[in-house]
């Protein structure tokens, strides 16, 4: 029979981390042995996780592809699935389907200098390239790491940034706004674009990856455009509302591009060409 | 009775009254020539209109259906229209933010639509006094006249700002109305279920229903919830029952009979008749006609120490 | 075997094929219009040459609401199960062509790189013998498209009326041969169906380079936000997927959605890209007349005029094309095209 493309895999939740005070990840793994050694898939790439009885949502796959025996996802506790997501914990079953979307060019990036550019719930998307480069670490160049968050509290992963920093020609910026910092704060006070700036990144033969909210994308371009980075060196990973995640249901398009299937991931200039529609 | 020609000419004349005064900015009616149409084209597509058998080559013809106009240029006046296939109740168009984004409105009633005015006005959700009505005399719309026409009391309006043809010589008809809800509800319970099954049968959730009545405003339809669901979104037997029944009841003793859920089913379900026995029971019970009286009080959300309570047991 | 057959013949037709366990699907008169319809007898299709359904073929190939899989909850345990597939050969007979022309569109989205089995499967078991038309009203602009009265796209035999209780058939497809061995008629003198009503091309240009443009919001006014044009068009496809059932199981269903409602984009975060109706018909426009071609090289329109006939506002795509076109011919005059 013809493999049903809607149904997922069953998976079974290995850990549940806390990340903010809204914000969890999961770790899963194949309920299928067989599936889980067939698996790949591209750093970049998306899921559509379920859980049984309140639908599916939409993810980033998390973790880096070379990791073999599990998973990880993101969430920010926001409506019905990921309010169902809350309560899932370690031993329960979740669905997933998936790899979708086009992932990263990883290949493409081999040689650059990489410049990571991310605020809030924007460092998963980010954190699987960032462990991408580090195994793959001969191929790439430098690697910044900008990362802010509102408060102290609504930073994730914030172990793994640390760890981060201690890798050679590994440069991690941490910012919070500014009213964000506690007393014991070490890292940069001010928003995401402001602290890019002061912290004279070089840019010379750069990729870089920014994912955040509309707005910090915004104002991020120009301080990226001043540091010599260009448009098609300036990647992003678009969030658009999705059911299907394989280009059927209508729903994720903006303008003539299925943001499942053309992307997540486009470069800037290709978003110069994607009109006012997610 | 004035002809409809004449009315014609003096509702394009209000509303260019009305806009080169400045006392409104937009005058909601009914037309289609002009912009929705191209330059060598006619102007709105012909009604479900077909020969008979006698004619089997005649080619398809008929009157253009006036649709919904908004006109805000003095200039575009002319693409007003008023005939008997002005059948839309423009009034839901009130509560739409795109059309109250455009400023103060002039909107054009029949008799039956004015009633959604006056309900809308109760339920606070328009000002009265910040809306322009301009009535329009009515004989009923349609070819054969709908079903709501028979019997109708509201042939001249009785509350818009101004009116535009004859009120003498419109008498309301004798004839009695809802013959179709009659023949339904002598039937038995288990008939009208399995008549109901059949017509929900078609139903594919376009909430075509919902969207062309002016009382259903609600910014998000109890249908539209989904924590928790309340109402299954599937056009399954389940979600249409769900569906319909829920809409009628949120309606009763609220719609006005303008019959638009019936006309914009494009499944052909005659859903008007759900409203209609709700709103006999209205009448029956509570004596209580949705629309007719600005000065009733509404059933729902009135009560009164004198309220009858026999049925607490 | 004549290739000309009477309608009672065709009627027996039918009947032999909804007797030997085929499901059947043909226009059947509802109220004052017709909608198809599976037939429980064959004696309900009407095979009226001069007349549109108000409803369009899709459903039998792309149902409105279809489980996808179901679910068990058993403790922390989620068992899933497929859900029997239809195994029933299909017949749709009386098919307009401007419906059987939506099948080979259709087909393009849902075997994008991932086939949809459910649509596939359906496809393959179905049969589609359109009836060519012998009419056509204001709404209609097949032509428009690129379609006809009497195109053959979609359509695996066709059947002329030829005015006197006989049609004439003629097999398109192996398919088509198999329900009606060698009947091959002559077709009659071929129709000009409607007049073309706007210039396909033109319109298209003209939207690709106007997506933020003060007619969306000029044009869009009466649209109410409803699924009838959506529902009822051949061509439209979106659909939502939900679970349905309790906590001790249920089934995850493919419903019809239309983007014309306004929670089709609402995000989780309350972020609407669409959150006023200029927004969402223009994307109706140009997924139809920019995105779907720019993707697949073709129109995901076939100029049926359902919408126009079935929208309580009178506001179908043809309304706001002609408009458009209109927009197009005044600016090409102005700024005249290179071709």
């Amino acid at each position: 029979m013809q493999k049903n493309l809607y149904k997922p895999d069953l998976m079974e939740v290995l850990d549940v981390q806390r990340q903010t005070p809204d914000v969890k990840s999961v770790r899963v793994r194949f309920l299928d042995d067989g599936r889980a050694r067939d698996f790949s898939f591209r750093v970049g790439q998306f899921g559509q996780f379920s859980v049984f009885g309140s639908g599916e949502a939409t993810f980033n796959i998390c973790s880096s592809s070379n990791w073999k025996d599990y998973l990880e996802f993101c969430f920010r506790r926001t409506g019905r699935v990921t309010e169902a997501l809350w309560q899932v914990e370690k031993g329960d079953t979740i669905g997933f389907r998936g790899p979708y979307g086009n992932g990263y060019p990883v290949e493409a990036w081999e040689g650059r200098n990489l410049i990571f550019v991310g605020g809030g719930i924007a460092m998963p998307p980010i954190r699987c390239a960032v462990w991408y480069a580090l195994e793959n670490r001969a191929k790439y160049g430098d690697i910044t790491i900008v990362y802010g968050a509102r408060t102290v509290a609504d930073l994730t992963f914030s172990g793994e940034l640390e760890e981060w920093s201690r890798h050679e020609r590994v440069r991690v910026v941490q910012c919070v706004d500014p009213g964000g910092e506690t007393p014991d704060w070490k890292g940069e006070i001010g928003l995401i674009p402001t602290v890019l700036e002061r912290a004279q990144v070089p840019a010379e033969n750069a990729v870089a990856l920014v994912i955040g909210p509309p707005i910090m994308i915004k104002y991020t371009l120009p301080v990226l455009d001043r540091m010599g980075v260009r448009e098609e060196d300036i990647y992003t990973s678009l969030e658009n509302r999705m059911k299907c995640g394989v280009g059927k249901c209508g729903r994720c398009n903006a303008g003539p591009i299925y943001v499942c299937k053309d992307g997540p991931v486009f470069t800037m200039r290709q978003l110069r060409s994607i009109p006012n529609d997610f | 009775m004035t002809e409809p020609g004449a009315m014609t000419q003096r509702l394009r004349e209000t509303c260019r009254r009305l806009l080169e005064e400045g006392k409104v900015q937009v005058v909601i009616g009914w037309g289609g020539a002009g912009r929705l149409a191209s330059p060598t084209q006619a102007e709105s597509p012909a009604p479900l209109s077909f020969p008979t058998q006698a004619e089997p080559h005649a080619p398809l013809s008929g009157t253009p259906a006036p649709r919904p106009v908004f006109i805000t240029r003095a200039e575009d006046a002319e693409k007003l229209e008023w005939n008997d296939r002005c059948f839309a109740n423009l009034t839901v168009y009130l509560t739409r933010k795109e059309v109250k984004a455009l400023g103060k409105a002039a909107v054009v009633v029949k008799g039956c639509d004015e009633r959604s005015l006056v309900v809308l006005e109760k339920e606070s959700q328009i000002e009265r006094g910040s809306l322009h009505a301009i009535g329009m005399v009515c004989e009923g719309v349609g070819t054969p006249r709908e079903a709501k026409c028979a019997g109708c009391e509201v042939r001249v309006p009785r509350f818009a700002d101004e009116t535009i043809g004859e009120a003498e010589g419109a008498a309301a008809s004798a004839t009695a109305v809802a013959s179709r809800l009659d023949g339904l509800m002598a039937k038995s319970p288990a008939e009208r279920w399995a008549f109901w099954t059949a017509e929900f049968a078609r139903c594919v959730k376009c909430y075509a229903c919902r969207q062309v009545c002016p009382l259903c405003y609600c910014e998000r339809c109890i249908a539209d919830k989904n924590r928790p669901v309340a109402i299954e979104t599937s056009a399954s037997a389940r979600g249409n029952f769900a569906w319909h029944i829920t809409r009628a009841f949120h309606l009763a003793a609220r719609c006005i009979g303008c019959g638009e859920c019936s006309r914009a089913c494009p499944a052909g379900i005659p859903l008007g008749l759900l409203n209609q026995s709700l709103a006999q029971a209205t009448e029956e019970d509570f004596g209580y006609r949705p629309g007719m009286d600005p000065k009733a009080e509404p059933v729902f959300g009135n009560w009164s120490p004198a309220d009858k309570e026999d049925f607490i047991r | 075997m004549s290739a000309i057959i009477p309608v009672a013949e065709l009627g027996e037709l039918v009947a032999g094929w909804i007797g030997a366990g085929k499901l059947v699907a043909a226009p059947v008169a509802v109220g004052d219009r017709l909608l198809y319809q599976q037939l429980a007898s064959a004696d309900q299709a009407v095979f009226d040459a001069r007349r549109r359904p108000a409803n369009s073929i899709k459903e039998f190939l792309f149902p409105r609401h279809e489980p996808l899989f179901r679910y068990r909850i058993e403790g922390r345990g989620i068992e899933l199960s497929e859900v029997a597939p239809e195994e029933r050969e299909q017949i749709v007979i009386g098919a307009k062509p401007c419906d059987a022309a939506a099948l080979p569109i259709l087909d393009l989205v849902f075997n994008w790189d991932f086939e949809d089995g459910f649509y596939t499967a359906r496809r393959a078991r179905t049969t589609v013998i359109s009836l060519a038309c012998a009419a056509e009203d204001e709404a209609c602009f097949c032509t428009s498209v690129g379609l006809g009265p009497e195109d053959e796209a979609g359509s695996d035999a066709m059947l002329f009326d030829l005015g006197d209780g006989r049609f004439a058939v003629r097999a398109v497809t192996e398919k088509g041969k198999a329900l009606f061995g060698e009947r091959q008629a002559e077709p009659p003198a071929p129709r000009p169906g409607p007049e073309p009503k706007f210039d396909a091309a033109r319109v298209g240009r003209y939207l690709a380079s106007h997506f933020e443009s003060p007619l969306w919001k000029e044009l869009t006014l009466a649209c109410l936000g409803c699924g009838a044009c959506a529902y009822t068009c051949p061509t439209c496809h979106c659909f939502d997927m939900v679970d349905e059932g309790n906590a001790a199981g249920g089934v995850r269903v493919k419903n019809w959605d239309s983007c014309q409602f306004p929670l089709f984009t609402l995000h989780a975060s309350g972020h609407n890209p669409r959150s006023v109706q200029p927004q969402r018909q223009r994307q109706r426009l140009f997924h139809k007349f920019v995105t779907y071609p720019q993707k697949f090289n073709a129109v995901l329109c076939t100029g049926c005029g359902n919408c126009e006939r079935n929208c309580p506002a009178g506001l179908g795509v043809l309304a706001v094309l002609k408009a458009i076109d209109g927009e197009a011919m005044n600016q090409d005059a102005k700024e005249p095209v290179q071709a």
